[in-house]
């Protein structure tokens, strides 16, 4: 869909800009770049893609590797499991599911926490924004590897919150008022003191922590572009500062709000590290499962190429979701 | 001498053109006099001890100079290989394999050239089940060995268990162990070895599932399913478990340096894996891998990797130097051989069961 109406732009922002160069030179040039970047695409995004799609279709050896087939068997095992009809499994469903719900949920979180920010950082002065901003840019430059390891000493027994709990007598306390026995059930604690991970909690704080400088970059040019005289307006009407926000500035940065979120969602589909670190096998995603498939010792590609195909559709719909919805609001307002 | 910057390795470069593509290899002709062979070893400490002890020791030997080449382990490995292999040029000469990666590249085929064991005579040193033979001739000489241990902290679980059973006691053990995540880290060999028949268990789908549904019902008591080492390592330092399954020497090292880790031989005995060196099919150096195969299964340098690395000899203990202390420190008994048939011949069936019961689903 977005491929398609990036097409359709392309004419229209040449011919906007052909009356101010020159002839058919600028014409010719103008062409192409646009066979440059087709190439570009074509190599570097389709041919890799249709690789996928057709891997996908292969045929797994027990014991070997796999060869080329096209056979649906790895589409049927991830919605039934590889011993239908005999049994079915939702493994592989129960894993979409999670991928879904860690990448929207830290999505909408990294986003609703980044726009009060990101609102109040663009009031600073120009260069308390300066600092902010390249302060951002620089945290980009740590990878996942790094930010799970730093969570994951915040979270361990020895070295982290539970060592506050423990120092401070916290775990003590929880154990006198019987907390502590309500904490085992729910999987936050063990014997000796409270754990923090396994835990979804963990996962989706450290995704949206990830996640968190591109939210205030995204929405960093939107929000700096909002004209200060329209809540000032508003707030001499008497508007109160919360109206002012959901009434004024919210519906101006709406766009930028979906369009960072889903970007953010997205960009959290594929998070594998902080998945196998901070997440219960039993909540594990699809990316975890395809990883496993496909530099596991069972070297099944086809399976992990089918998971890759299935989720790859799945995003798309959740985006062509949040593409009707962009469209489909400002009528309504 | 050739100072080499950029610069210079350039024009250097593009006088050597046709050196370069004929021997493929850009930057070598200044060694091209030397004998050379590019042996893979999984990376970090382990590379490391391989290129402070062993490698050197070899070169003094044979005159040969190794290019260590990192693996980050057996499988991942396999699947580079096989790329590698496909588009028509490979990392290195020798890699090290698990066995069963090196009885999947060898059904694979084309992925592993065939030894000529007259010219590695110290072959004969290893019992013959760690010189691996497909039906077409020996494809691997075993390397080095190690083992899967159970592990405590024994700040925290001051009786240390007589047997994997143990693990299974929550009143002891809730929340608190760390095991692996993979189906095919052993600890199903354990568990057949504790509760079943061993090996023999394997051999049906029904022995396989009960095997699982026991492990099933250890997990209220597993802290942190892991999946890579590290995580385990991190975990056993963190004091985020207190006991679990996890390398022997790896845990030996730990324990030297300070850390609350004890590995432990219960009555069932711990899983022992070994390391296969094989010759990439690509490879022209059979020569000198053939010395290098000779070289590692010399009961002194077996003795060298204990010493150096950690690994257990593959070699009976009395051909060797080490000292009783020294052989304890890196192997132990009763070992637990692995049913590595049944993990390649069942690998969907058995992956699938192991991730439903680890996922609850």
């Amino acid at each position: 869909m977005t491929a398609t109406d990036d097409t359709a732009a392309w004419p229209r922002e040449t011919a906007a800009a052909a009356p101010g160069t020159k002839g058919p030179r600028a014409g010719r040039s103008a062409l192409a770049v646009q066979v440059v970047l087709w190439a570009t695409v074509l190599v570097f995004c389709l041919v890799p893609l249709f690789l996928v799609l057709v891997i996908s279709f292969g045929h797994k050896i027990e014991g070997a590797g796999w060869e080329w087939a096209l056979t649906l068997e790895n589409y049927q095992r991830f919605f039934v499991g590889a011993n239908w009809p005999a049994e079915s499994t939702s493994l592989y469903l129960g894993q979409l599911y999670w991928s879904m719900r860690y990448a929207v949920v830290a999505a909408l979180l990294a986003v609703v926490t980044a726009l009060p920010f990101t609102y109040l950082m663009t009031r600073q002065s120009r260069r308390a924004q300066a600092v902010w901003l390249v302060f951002l840019l620089a945290t980009l430059s740590l990878s996942e590897v790094f930010i799970v390891m730093g969570w994951d000493i915040i979270l361990s027994n020895n070295s982290g919150l539970p060592m506050l709990f423990a120092a401070t007598g916290l775990t003590d306390w929880l154990k006198d008022t019987g907390w502590f026995d309500v904490l085992r059930d729910w999987g936050l604690a063990n014997p000796r003191n409270v754990k923090f991970k396994p835990s979804e909690v963990a996962t989706v704080l450290t995704l949206s922590y990830l996640v968190w400088p591109y939210a205030v970059i995204l929405l960093y040019p939107a929000l700096s572009r909002l004209d200060p005289s329209l809540a000032e307006a508003a707030r001499t009407m008497g508007a109160r500062p919360w109206t002012v926000a959901r009434t004024v500035i919210l519906p101006s940065v709406r766009l930028p709000l979906i369009g960072t979120t889903l970007l953010l969602f997205v960009f959290l589909l594929g998070a594998y590290v902080a998945i196998t670190v901070f997440a219960d096998p039993s909540q594990h995603t699809t990316a975890v499962s395809v990883y496993e498939h496909v530099r596991g010792s069972t070297l099944n590609a086809p399976f992990g190429a089918a998971q890759s195909v299935i989720l790859l559709v799945t995003a798309t719909a959740f985006l062509v979701l949040g593409q009707w919805l962009t469209r489909k609001s400002p009528r309504a307002a | 001498m050739i100072r080499l910057n950029r610069r210079n390795l350039l024009k250097q470069g593009s006088a050597a053109v046709g050196l370069a593509a004929a021997s493929s290899v850009i930057g070598t002709p200044l060694i091209a006099q030397t004998r050379t062979l590019r042996v893979g070893s999984y990376g970090g400490y382990f590379e490391n001890s391989f290129k402070e002890h062993v490698f050197p020791a070899f070169t003094a030997a044979t005159g040969i100079t190794v290019e260590s080449v990192t693996q980050p382990n057996s499988t991942d490995w396999l699947v580079t290989m096989q790329q590698a292999t496909a588009a028509g040029s490979v990392p290195t000469d020798i890699s090290l394999y698990a066995r069963d990666t090196m009885i999947k590249a060898s059904r694979l085929g084309g992925l592993i050239k065939t030894l000529d064991l007259s010219k590695i005579p110290a072959s004969a040193n290893l019992d013959p089940y760690f010189v691996f033979d497909a039906g077409e001739g020996p494809l691997g000489v075993g390397a080095m060995s190690w083992f899967t241990a159970m592990v405590i902290n024994p700040t925290e679980v001051t009786e240390p268990p007589a047997s994997w059973a143990e693990f299974w006691d929550t009143s002891k053990y809730e929340a608190s162990l760390g095991l692996s995540k993979n189906y095919n880290a052993q600890f199903m060999d354990i568990t057949a070895a504790t509760f079943f028949d061993g090996e023999a268990t394997f051999a049906t789908e029904e022995g396989i599932l009960a095997i699982i549904a026991k492990v099933a019902e250890l997990k209220p008591n597993v802290a942190l399913w892991w999946s890579a080492e590290s995580q385990m390592e991190q975990a056993m330092k963190n004091g985020d478990v207190i006991g679990g399954q996890y390398y022997l020497d790896v845990s030996n090292l730990m324990a030297s340096e300070g850390f609350p880790i004890k590995p432990i031989f219960p009555k069932e005995g711990n899983p022992q894996d070994y390391g296969s060196w094989c010759l990439a099919a690509l490879s022209d150096k059979d020569a000198e891998a053939a010395e290098f195969m000779n070289f590692s299964s010399d009961p002194a340098t077996q003795a060298l990797m204990s010493r150096k690395i950690g690994t257990a000899p593959l070699v009976a203990k009395d051909k060797t130097d080490l000292t009783d202390d020294e052989f304890g420190f890196v192997s132990g008994t009763p070992a637990i051989k692995p049913a590595y048939e049944a993990y390649l011949d069942k690998e969907t069936f058995m992956k699938e069961a192991w991730d439903k019961m680890v996922a609850g689903v």
